[in-house]
């Protein structure tokens, strides 16, 4: 069943300077279910990995889900209001409590890298949506993969340097500790992206003239 | 999961110093603490927002000792394994250095969130955004998101479990796809069944966008 028709992407200019369409009301809370989605599936217990016990959470599955289902601007807004909560302290993030106690803390970095992490996620699941017809898990789920190596961890091991001091050798370890909970976690993604695409097939489809 | 409401509530009623301060000093100094942590990682450095962490805690909040140190609780593993791994590897100094500049982040983040009210946090997030108005930011839409955001967590919480109960049912429990897959289906549609009550009301939506949008209401999970 599909929801109502979503509003012509007509030119709304309201003295902005960007050209980008107005998100009308179904994209706002397509953006804020979205990162209370994240905050949901970051609160369920994770189970810490690796020597420093940062927990390997659904959280990271809700960011690249963010990107992979609504499409790289809507996507990335979604994990920004995602970290905004958290960091104006709402206990949105997985062992700590939030705050802007998180950025000291030594999966700071992981943060960081989210919002480009559902930035590039966006940018290729919407051109694998849009082109592709076959294969699209497999592509989807390459397009996750990309994603998370090209931000997600690089980022993720400067913040262990940076915040918990540790080596560049050491931290790759402890970031390659959640190497394959990540592939399993962007397999499920890439399967419920399209699950969601199917059901909602205009939630990222090319805009009709 | 299911006493995650409870946990939103994160603002405890007392009195103090810092419950009459306003949101902004104390915002700042908390994200003082953080930078100061981050950028200048030393021993003065971290004695420093420790003190003023525990100072603010035990005396601007009147907090006992025991609930100050109930607040590092979930943080404790991460915090304690970084400690040892630390103090082996470089010496106990900086061990207390790192750990100590962490906790003390932490405890100023917590003394923020204890002494403000969630509505005030809220409207201060929200007149945050105010300055960006030029660049095209809409702070009255980032407070509607942020409000909605945070009447979905319970919703989507309470999802989750009953998600879970129903592929325990059928023996899924382990298959993370069975669990998850509905939960997206249901938050896409929660979301699409958000947006059409809040056009319908013509909230969050530009005075000029107002358009006919024919009404398909349905569920989309069963």
């Amino acid at each position: 069943m599909q929801p109502t028709e979503k509003t012509s992407p007509g030119p709304v200019t309201d003295g902005r300077p960007s050209s980008r369409k107005r998100w009308d009301t179904t994209d706002l809370s397509l953006v804020a279910v979205f990162a209370a989605l994240i905050a949901a599936l970051a609160i369920v217990p994770g189970i810490p990995v690796g020597p420093l016990g940062v927990p390997i959470t659904l959280q990271t599955l809700g960011v690249m889900l963010a990107g992979a289902v609504l499409g790289p601007g809507r996507g990335t807004a979604a994990v920004l209001l995602y970290l905004a909560a958290g960091l104006i302290g709402l206990p949105v993030f997985s062992g700590f409590s939030g705050g802007f106690g998180v950025l000291a803390g030594p999966s700071a970095g992981y943060l960081i890298a989210f919002p480009p992490a559902a930035l590039v996620a966006g940018l290729l699941a919407r051109a694998v949506l849009r082109s592709a017809t076959r294969f699209r898990t497999v592509l989807l789920f390459l397009a996750c993969v990309v994603a998370s190596l090209s931000t997600i961890h690089p980022l993720g091991v400067a913040g262990l340097m940076v915040n918990a001091e540790l080596s560049l050798r050491d931290a790759v370890l402890v970031d390659a500790a959640y190497l394959p909970g990540d592939v399993v976690k962007n397999v499920i993604a890439a399967l419920l992206a399209v699950s969601v695409h199917r059901a909602f097939p205009r939630l990222l489809a090319r805009p009709r003239a | 999961m299911r006493g995650f409401g409870s946990t939103l509530g994160l603002y405890r009623p007392g009195a103090g110093l810092l419950y009459r301060l306003p949101l902004a000093p104390k915002a700042a100094a908390s994200l003082g603490c953080a930078t100061a942590v981050v950028g200048w990682g030393s021993l003065p450095t971290t004695s420093t927002v420790l003190v003023l962490a525990l100072a603010g805690l035990l005396i601007g909040a009147r907090q006992s000792v025991l609930q100050t140190a109930r607040m590092l609780l979930p943080a404790a593993p991460v915090l304690g394994i970084l400690a040892l791994y630390q103090g082996f590897s470089q010496g106990w100094v900086q061990a207390f250095v790192v750990v100590g500049g962490i906790a003390g982040c932490l405890l100023a983040a917590r003394s923020v969130t204890l002494t403000t009210p969630l509505q005030v946090l809220l409207d201060g997030t929200a007149s945050l955004a105010r300055p960006f108005r030029r660049l095209g930011a809409d702070p009255e839409r980032f407070a509607l998101a942020l409000s909605i955001m945070l009447r979905s967590i319970p919703y989507l919480a309470g999802l989750f479990v009953d998600v879970r109960e129903a592929a325990r049912a059928r023996g899924l429990e382990r298959s993370p796809r069975v669990a998850v897959t509905p939960l997206v289906l249901g938050a896409v549609a929660y979301a699409h069944r958000t947006g059409e009550a809040l056009a319908a009301r013509g909230l969050g939506e530009h005075d000029d966008e107002e358009d006919d949008r024919g009404q398909d209401h349905g569920s989309v999970v069963g």
